[in-house]
């Protein structure tokens, strides 16, 4: 069976420099795969290159199989993006954003459905029909939370997606996340959080100097072993 | 002080630092130096021909031969107007008036041949001189330079260190306005360098520094508005879009509708309907060229009374002659009734057009530049009234020889009687009547007080752009 | 970033076509949101009925003045030849007024009606004497021009295109929604296309509406108003083209913005300066004021040459009169006017010269438009205008006709001898524009 994401020996460079030199993975279907690393670990970058915007400089990268390079509009349509700090229209308000971008991914979906999904990430009702230029950082992350939901993708692409979020609203958004991979989606979820990744993630990768040097699942039920991977990482870290 | 020194060198460090300011700046510097050379040239170039071609115009004349005065009268004489000195900077209207002039008798012409007529007609604002790209190119300039002056700081964060180590935000104003006029400073040089080649030209040391300063004035005020749109605008491409906006407006838009606005408001006949108006008239004061005309019957009595005889014959002066000169005058006057008031007209129209200097400094700066360099509207006017004075002179001369020098008898029958007409030939001597005529532009200290009055406006804008920038920056917060 | 592998799913197929609309519709919906765009966009549409409302306001004053000078001009003749009593002298005193009406498109741009003259009084005498008189104008205005709808379209709405389109990239970037608007849309050809054409249409439109009103108003033919609307059309998707190319550069919205201004200096102001400099200098005029001084000195060496000389010179050019060129009193007004029209002779070679240095100038200008799309723009509308250098020359030859035809009405009745008859006066040509 084919993984929804796989990288095969992947290589990146950007702006001369590599960023990815010959990563390997795959992430079943249904599975929440969590790509830890620090500051220029390269994980942005490799999703990026899942949506297209950067080339492999080796390698190749997959989505549902199909080389992503052979078709990046195939491979776009299958993946909702939520980018780091995600900025949608200041001028617009939370429905009409939703509108607007699900126009643009070319969906319709009923207005009765937006509060659908801004219920399931709990953007308080009276800040629906305000602009976003007055909403918190939070809020704004939300209301790009709650687009990609409607996408109603097979494959979820998530870039720090709790920075910027109160404690409670991060263990909301766990308990989404968990949701929807149980519903079935694909989700792989770049961060540096050691914490929310092991909360969430059925496996975590962790990456330094644009390679994969460690992988821990969780086993048995079980989430995986904060502290382990914390050691794993601070230690990767420093030396 | 030293802070400010710091700060204008900072930025200075980093515009040398940006490929896009140092080239865009090196493309205007090179434009302004080619153009200020050219246009120096053709200047100078013009300015000689001119004058030759008015003395040679003295010499035809002086150069006829003998012959009926009257026929001087018809041939006529030019007048030229020679660029001033600072033409070589601000050519003015000169382009579009045409700058010589026919005279004769009966008759006013007006300036021919405008080189405006027979240009190569590629649209818009198809003419560069160093003037135009003064006014309109530098803004453009400091707008790109200056755009980002105090909000880059705030973009890139620093302004709250700057501010937090107890700077205030005008200091910083200060600073940044130090290096833009550092800029603009550099930019006068090629100024500088046509003022004092016209003051080698014999133009006054008055008129070529009030120009240096007029346009000074106009870029400070531009400067001025750059800082204050980067002070109060939190966003680097908003500001330029909106400086943009500004020189849009200023420097195209308002000028061309204060054209349309106020000839629509002001009706400047053309000098065909006001001639048919005049004909009219001058059919009333009867025909100079026939003394028989009933219109003169009033005059004859006059003159006939005033030298007690009976009969035109009996005039110890040419009865022709008076006419002619009767109805010379009488004309002049006729004609320059309408002359001056559609000189009026103009001057009202292009005094409303640099009323609009309130709303765009650019015409201000138009206006203070053409006036200081000679080439505006009035002095064109001045032109005109010095060449027909100049006309009436020669022409009254010639009659006053008509009148003295021919007896009426002979006057009556040249046209039937060939020896008679051979009696009424004058000695070419004569024809040293013609005045040398030598136009010059006004004196330096009328131009300057002619020009006050835009120059108070471009001191408003000034003022006013400063203050906005002065309060917008004691605003600043992070 | 890359786009590679984007395909062609766009243009291709009916269900692309229906792709696009909804696009369109999306991106429309967006930009009545967008309050910068709007305000550009409502800049252009107040800009274009200032500009037309202008041009019919200075076309109706040049239709009421002629309308004014016709009347008054046919009074003025009336009056003058009342009294007259010899054909030479109701020659001699008879003007006649010639003029250019403006076409019904000239309110779009007034072009040459500014800097050459379109309305004369002229009488039998050498035309060159008469022709270049110039029916002053306020000379500030001719410095400084005026704002037409060829103006607006040639140089003010590539600024504006400029400033709606130079940013819709940049501005994403800096806002780092770029990634997110392409990753949703899948291709980019979805997403700045229409959001550019969408802006550039409406500009179009806000441009144009006012002008077919304008046309409609005034009268213009639908041909014009077609061929106008596509030298508009063309003008913004040339400029759109360079927008887009330019901003594919991956810089700030600053510098990209920099750099069109630019790029928009130079081909609405440099390169037409340079090209007219060029030109002028290619082609050199002879001096209009020689013109006139050789008219004028033949004119007047005319009476004290012998009037043998005079006649026989210009019986070179009218044989037909050769039975009645004698002349035998010291005046008489036959001679008068042949070496009148010596004068215009010896002037011909240089007016022929000045003539065709001035079409040879207004066609290698057409030549060189074609570097500049301002000066291409302008130069298209005072064609349609019938107010370029070819129409104000037409005209110039249609007074040189027109003077012919006064030649011919009154040269038989002074060389034959004709009884004057006052009557026969009802006769004179009358200029027909």
């Amino acid at each position: 069976m084919t993984s929804p994401l796989e990288a095969r020996s992947l290589s990146l460079n950007r702006e001369g420099n590599a960023v990815l030199n010959g990563v390997s993975f795959a992430v079943a279907e249904g599975e929440v795969f969590a790509l830890l690393g620090g500051n220029g670990a390269g994980k942005s970058s490799t999703l990026l290159a899942f949506l297209g915007f950067l080339e492999p400089s080796g390698g190749e990268i997959l989505v549902n199989g199909k080389s992503v390079a052979d078709d990046i509009a195939a491979a776009r349509s299958a993946i909702a993006y939520l980018p780091e700090a995600a900025a949608l229209y200041g001028h617009m308000t939370a429905y009409e954003n939703l509108n607007y971008f699900l126009d643009l991914a070319g969906k319709s979906v009923k207005k009765a459905d937006y509060d659908d999904a801004l219920n399931r990430v709990a953007l308080p009702r009276e800040a629906r029909s305000r602009r976003l230029q007055s909403y918190s950082k939070g809020m704004r992350q939300k209301t790009a939370i709650a687009l990609a939901l409607l996408r109603e993708t097979p494959i979820l692409l998530l870039d720090e997606p709790t920075s910027g979020l109160d404690p409670v609203a991060i263990d909301e958004f766990h308990d989404l996340v968990k949701d929807l991979a149980g519903a079935g989606q694909t989700i792989l979820m770049v961060t540096h959080d050691v914490y929310g990744a092991c909360q969430v993630a059925d496996r975590v990768g962790l990456l330094r100097r644009g390679q994969l040097v460690g992988s821990f699942a969780a086993e048995n039920g079980e989430r995986i072993d904060t502290e382990t991977v914390h050691a794993a990482f601070a230690e990767r870290e420093t030396t | 002080m030293n802070m400010m020194l710091r700060i204008a060198k900072e930025e200075w460090r980093l515009w040398l630092r940006s490929k896009v300011i140092v080239v865009a700046t090196l493309i205007v510097a090179v434009l302004l130096a080619v153009t200020s050379v050219l246009t120096v040239n053709r200047v100078a170039s013009e300015q000689s021909q001119r004058l030759a071609q008015q003395v040679a115009a003295e010499a035809t004349f002086f150069a006829q031969p003998d012959r009926h005065p009257h026929r001087m009268v018809h041939y006529g004489h030019y007048a030229f107007r020679p660029p001033p000195p600072l033409a070589a900077f601000e050519p003015g209207v000169d382009a579009v008036t045409g700058q010589s002039i026919f005279l004769e008798g009966h008759r006013q012409n007006t300036p021919m041949f405008a080189d405006t007529k027979a240009a190569a007609d590629l649209g818009g604002f198809a003419s560069l001189n160093p003037a135009n790209l003064y006014q309109l190119l530098l803004p453009l300039l400091l707008i790109v330079l200056g755009h980002a002056l105090l909000l880059r700081e705030r973009e890139s964060g620093t302004l709250a260190v700057m501010l937090a180590q107890g700077q205030s935000g005008v200091s910083l104003a200060m600073g940044k306005a130090l290096a833009l006029l550092a800029v603009i400073a550099i930019f006068m040089l090629p100024l500088i360098a046509v003022s004092i080649h016209s003051v080698v030209q014999g133009e006054n040391g008055l008129a070529a520094v009030s120009l240096v300063g007029g346009y000074f004035l106009y870029l400070c005020v531009w400067g001025a508005i750059v800082l204050a749109a980067s002070i109060i605008l939190k966003h680097r491409a908003v500001s330029l879009g909106a400086l943009i906006f500004i020189w849009l407006f200023a420097a195209l838009i308002v000028p061309r509708f204060a054209i349309n606005a106020s000839s629509a408001a002001i009706d400047a006949p053309g000098k065909i309907e006001s001639d048919l108006v005049m004909l009219a008239e001058q059919r009333k004061l009867g025909d100079g060229h026939n003394a028989a005309d009933p219109a003169f019957q009033r005059l004859q009595k006059e003159v006939l009374e005033q030298y007690d005889v009976e009969k035109v014959e009996d005039l110890p002066i040419n009865w022709r002659g008076v006419v002619a000169s009767y109805s010379e005058a009488e004309l002049t006057d006729l004609l320059n009734g309408y002359a001056e008031n559609r000189m009026e007209q103009e001057a009202n129209q292009s005094g409303l057009f640099n009323l609009f200097g309130l709303a765009s400094p650019t015409i201000a700066i138009g206006s203070v530049s053409r006036t200081l360099a000679g080439t505006d509207l009035s002095t064109h006017h001045r032109f005109l009234r010095e060449s027909e004075a100049l006309r009436f002179d020669f022409v009254q001369s010639l009659n006053e020889v008509h009148a003295k020098e021919l007896a009426y008898e002979d006057d009556l029958n040249r046209s039937s009687d060939p020896e008679a007409e051979r009696r009424t030939r004058v000695n070419s001597e004569a024809w040293r009547v013609l005045d040398e005529f030598r136009f010059t532009p006004d004196s330096a200290s009328d131009r300057v007080d002619r020009a006050s009055f835009a120059f108070g406006m471009l001191l408003s804008w000034l003022i006013l752009a400063c203050g906005v920038a002065f309060f917008a920056a004691r605003r600043v917060r992070v | 970033m890359v786009d590679t592998g984007l395909r062609c799913r766009i243009f291709c197929s009916a269900e692309g076509a229906g792709l696009m609309v909804r696009d369109m519709l999306r991106e429309s919906r967006f930009l009545v949101k967008d309050r910068g765009a709007l305000f550009w966009l409502l800049l252009a549409f107040i800009l274009s009925i200032i500009s037309v409302a202008f041009g019919i306001a200075e076309v109706r004053d040049q239709q009421r003045t002629i309308a004014e000078l016709v009347q008054e001009d046919r009074a003025d003749r009336a009056n003058a030849l009342e009294g007259q009593e010899d054909w030479g002298g109701a020659a001699y005193y008879a003007f006649h007024l010639t003029y250019a009406p403006p076409s019904e498109f000239a309110f779009a741009a007034l072009g040459q009606r500014d800097s050459s003259p379109w309305k004369h009084r002229v009488r039998m005498l050498a035309l060159e004497g008469q022709i270049h008189e110039a029916d002053t104008r306020n000379a500030d205005f001719g410095l400084v021009g005026r704002f037409d709808f060829a103006f607006l379209a040639a140089s003010v709405a590539p600024l504006l295109l400029i400033l709606l389109l130079y940013d819709l990239r940049a501005a994403e970037r800096t806002a780092r929604r770029h990634d997110l608007l392409l990753a949703t849309a899948g291709s980019s050809k979805s997403l700045w296309l229409p959001r550019a054409l969408i802006r550039v249409m409406a500009l179009f439109f806000l441009l144009l509406i006012p002008l077919w009103v304008a046309s409609a108003v005034e009268g213009a033919s639908l041909g014009v108003m077609i061929q106008a609307s596509v030298v508009l059309l063309g003008t913004l998707l040339i400029w759109w083209l360079i927008i887009e190319l330019i901003s594919r550069i991956d810089a700030s919205s600053s510098v990209l913005l920099t750099a069109l201004v630019g790029l928009w200096l130079a081909l609405a102001i440099v390169i037409p300066a340079l090209s007219k400099a060029a030109i002028e200098t290619r082609q050199p005029l002879p001096k209009g004021g020689e013109i006139l001084l050789l008219q004028r000195e033949t004119v007047n060496d005319a009476w004290d040459m012998p009037k043998e000389a005079t006649m026989s010179a210009f019986l070179e050019e009218h044989p037909e009169w050769n039975a009645h060129a004698t002349i035998e009193q010291p005046f008489e007004w036959k001679w008068y006017y042949a070496f009148q029209q010596l004068g215009d002779m010896k002037a011909e070679p240089l007016v022929a010269q000045y003539r065709s240095a001035r079409l040879a100038r207004d066609h290698e200008a057409g030549v060189f438009a074609f570097l500049s799309p301002t000066s291409f723009v302008e130069r298209s509308f005072e064609k349609l205008a019938g107010t370029d250098a070819a129409s104000m020359i037409a005209y110039e030859e249609s007074v040189r006709d027109f003077h012919a035809q006064l030649r011919a009405f009154h040269y038989p009745k002074l060389f034959k001898d004709e009884p004057f008859d006052r009557d026969l006066l009802e006769g004179l040509p009358a200029y027909d524009p």
